[in-house]
């Protein structure tokens, strides 16, 4: 017996319902996440303005 | 964590030539796309040289734009800010080095074989597989590089840019594995190990998610990177952006079967590559409404510096692009737009658009900083914007207008219930003007691409004697010391195990421990990518009613098996289908509609994403074998208005025999029922050749052609979409279908021409 027999034979309805959950799941999660206030997030949105580099500002 | 800081330095050397490349790419890729748009007007532009054919040409303009272009300016926006994210300079500057010769020399390598037929023939990655894996050693360089300074880096928290960069390294490696497979023939020819409707969504799961992980993510880190710097504004929400990264990972790579709607595609991969298409909308105007509000406050700036000019518009376009690709997705709007240039139009206000501007606005914000002295002249960068902007809309705006002509004219009836056009050619000619006015949008475009370069050479002669090096300092990374919330589970009690662990989840601090940790963070988007791909590819590959099997559908012969390669080296596929739709003007137009059973043997398969000329898929007996000597030796001799170039060469290169036989075994290694045929491959092309040939000559063609490249096409073309018509010879239709078919019929059975041949076949 081959895997493509036990797959055909599953007659699986559900696989194309199955992605869409797994999403909704991961995606209360990273919402749950976020609902910690914008606060948590001050310091990493700045990260790029945060730069001590001796290249900015050094154009002649 | 350490309370001492260490100095250090940037390499931006790197990020100097990935620049220079970028730039220059950028001319070439654009000069050839020129080239092209002018032979759909003037084919007679490739001057009777098979390497200036359109067919092998478009492969080159695509694989110059997205990888030699974009991608040099992907990695000119990841050494660049990757290192002052991570502070800390890049892992390893040897594989820095390595990894910028590297993809040059990969590139060059594929503008040297794409134009001589060395291909694939799989839209972007068509090139060949000793180039194929050259491109897994320059990319696991660039990814220990990558990782490497990740792993030594002085800032805890890991920047959303640096994400997407990840998403994009991890992903582009698994899709170009695993749409790569392949048997190889010889060094310059290979197989791929799959088939027909697989092999097709193979394809279209790595031609899709190459839009998505790498014309899309990197540009997004990038974005997030240059425009809060540019805009001199941090970005406007870190939580939108978050949630715009997940939401791609997890969506993307399930939409690349909406490239397939209507064809021998299995229905639920189709639905549900459309379904997660129109998902796509969410994020994607998420990204886009949060770059532009990151301009909040700092509008003003847009009108005077062109950097943010080019951000906006290349912002704008991403917005557009992505509210156009689920539009196109939805399988009513598709049966309109696929095959059509409105594809074509996507494409190019994606890639013109988002891509281009995106990268111009970089360019322009690191010439000054990464030569160390003032743009050479920022009216010159205006001009650029105004030039390729208008250049885009000239573009983009006359080639829908052709697209949707072309879908209308295709599918139009008259009062009686026919065809409206039925000669394609009436649908060609109608958008020829458009195709003038693309010309005129892709010299425009092109003239700003050559401003970009030369304000960048300027700018570079004017650089200091020396180079200042970048420097920074930071406190190294210490072991951890902040709060860390941990799942405590209460003894003996297996339900409140449960609550426990929805409260933990619940309160998503997980994902702030991600943030810190990119090993782990790094796993999950492998995993987020390779779970959702499995759920496509698995059922595809393994549910047998996928693909139906016919009895009839029989492999190629080897002289039609070396015919088809010819089909792929000329890159016939660029400009026809080989996949009838079950909508009707296509079955009136063309024939019965294409089953998944007749491409089990299509290693690898060719069904196109443009009719720039017909279908082929049911031309197979529908014109006599002169008429295709005719057509390939001057196309102008039988369709008056033809666009399609002349192939004189196929009428003087000698046909390779001798290079049959172990294509014929290849295909057998992969499972193709070629039988004692692996034995005879070259005697029976040779005796299929013969018996062709004096069919030519009997009905007054030329002589002489049956030791030449174009007999095989032939032979290949009247085979194409044959094997369902042959039913059972006692059925007294089946011979009346047969007959009618004219007097090739016995060449394209399966049966040998000779007696010998035939019998161990």
């Amino acid at each position: 017996m081959k895997l493509s027999d036990v797959m055909s034979a599953m007659h699986m309805t559900i696989y194309a319902e199955l992605p869409l959950l797994i999403f909704v799941g991961v995606f209360i999660g990273v919402a749950l996440h976020l609902l910690q206030g914008p606060q948590h997030f001050e310091a990493m949105r700045s990260l790029p303005l945060d730069e001590k580099d001796s290249s900015e500002g050094r154009e002649r | 964590m350490s309370t001492h800081t260490e100095k250090f330095n940037y390499d931006d050397a790197t990020v100097r030539k990935f620049v220079f490349a970028t730039a220059v790419w950028g001319v070439v890729a654009t000069l050839v796309g020129l080239w092209l748009a002018l032979m759909l007007v003037m084919p007679q532009l490739n001057f009777g040289l098979a390497q200036l054919s359109f067919g092998r040409l478009r492969p080159l303009h695509t694989n110059a734009a997205i990888f030699a272009f974009a991608g040099n300016a992907i990695f000119a926006a990841i050494y660049y800010s990757s290192q002052r994210l991570l502070k800390t300079r890049m892992f390893s500057d040897a594989l820095s080095k390595f990894h910028f010769w590297g993809w040059q020399a990969i590139i060059v390598a594929a503008a040297l074989t794409l134009p001589f037929g060395i291909t694939q023939s799989k839209e972007y990655a068509e090139l060949e597989w000793p180039i194929d894996l050259a491109i897994v050693v320059v990319w696991v360089a660039f990814a220990v590089n990558f990782f490497g300074a990740i792993a030594k880096r002085r800032e805890r928290h890991i920047y959303v840019a640096i994400w997407f960069y990840v998403a994009t390294i991890v992903t582009v490696a698994i899709l170009h594995i695993f749409n790569n497979l392949a048997l190889p023939v010889s060094l310059f020819k290979s197989y791929g190990i799959y088939a027909g409707v697989q092999d097709a969504f193979m394809q279209w799961w790595y031609g899709h998610n190459a839009v998505a992980f790498f014309l899309t993510t990197p540009f997004l880190g990038l974005m997030y990177y240059f425009l809060p710097k540019a805009a001199n504004r941090p970005v406007y929400s870190y939580r939108l952006s978050i949630l715009h990264f997940w939401s791609l990972v997890f969506i993307y790579i399930w939409a690349g079967p909406h490239h397939l709607h209507y064809t021998a595609l299995p229905e639920w991969a189709s639905t549900l590559g459309m379904l997660f298409s129109v998902m796509l909308w969410m994020p994607s105007w998420g990204g886009m409404i949060n770059g532009l509000m990151t301009l909040r406050g700092a509008w003003h700036k847009v009108s005077e510096d062109p950097v943010l000019k080019f951000f906006v518009v290349g912002i704008t376009f991403y917005g557009m692009a992505t509210f156009e690709g689920p539009l196109l997705s939805i399988k009513s709007v598709n049966a309109l737009s696929h095959y059509t240039d409105w594809t074509i139009a996507h494409v190019h206000s994606g890639a013109l658009g988002w891509n281009g501007f995106m990268t111009f606005g970089m360019l322009y914000y690191l010439t000054p900083r990464i030569f160390q002295t003032k743009l050479w002249s920022k009216k010159l960068a205006e001009v650029h914007f105004w030039v390729g902007t208008i250049g885009i809309l000239l573009y983009i705006v006359a080639i829908y207008a052709a697209g949707v002509t072309q879908g209308l004219m295709w599918r139009a009836f008259d009062s009686t219930g026919r065809l409206a056009y039925p000669d394609f050619i009436e649908t060609v000619v109608r958008i020829l003007p458009m195709y003038w006015v693309r010309v005129l949008g892709g010299t425009l475009f092109m003239s700003g691409m050559f401003m970009a370069l030369f304000n960048i050479i300027m700018t570079w002669r004017g650089r200091p004697e020396r180079y200042e090096e970048s420097s920074d300092e930071a406190a190294p990374l210490g072991a951890y010391t902040g709060p860390v919330t941990e799942l405590v589970l209460p003894k003996h009690s297996t339900i409140s195990d449960t609550g426990h662990r929805v409260i933990y989840f619940m309160a998503a601090k997980w994902h702030r421990v991600w943030e810190r940790q990119p090993l782990k963070f790094t796993v999950w988007v492998a995993v987020a990518v390779i779970v959702a791909s499995l759920f496509e590819v698995v059922p595809t590959f393994l549910i047998r009613s996928n693909i139906p099997t016919i009895a009839s559908v029989k492999p190629y012969t080897p002289l039609e098996l070396i015919g088809r390669d010819i089909y792929v080296a000329e890159g016939c596929y660029n400009c026809h289908s080989q996949m009838i739709r079950p909508i009707r003007s296509e079955t009136e137009r063309y024939g019965e509609y294409s089953k998944p059973g007749e491409f089990v043997y299509d290693h690898p398969f060719q069904w196109g994403s443009r009719r720039i000329g017909p279908d082929l898929h049911r031309v197979g007996g529908k014109y006599p074998y002169l008429w295709h000597v005719r057509h390939m030796q001057d196309p102008r001799s039988t369709t008056p208005q033809s666009i399609m170039p002349a192939y004189t060469w196929l009428f003087k290169d000698d046909l390779d025999y001798a290079s049959i036989q172990p294509r014929v075994d290849a295909m057998a290694m992969l499972g193709v029922p070629y039988g004692q045929a692996v034995l005879h491959g070259e005697s029976m092309a040779r005796a299929q050749a013969k018996q062709i040939s004096a069919e030519i000559v009997a009905q007054g063609g030329p002589s002489q052609l049956e030791a030449k490249k174009i007999i095989a096409l032939i032979a290949y073309l009247q085979r194409l979409g044959t094997d369902i018509k042959k039913l059972p010879a006692s059925d007294p239709a089946a011979k009346s279908t047969a007959d009618n078919r004219g007097p090739q019929t016995n060449i394209l059975s399966n049966s040998a021409p000779d007696k010998s041949a035939a019998e161990a076949f």
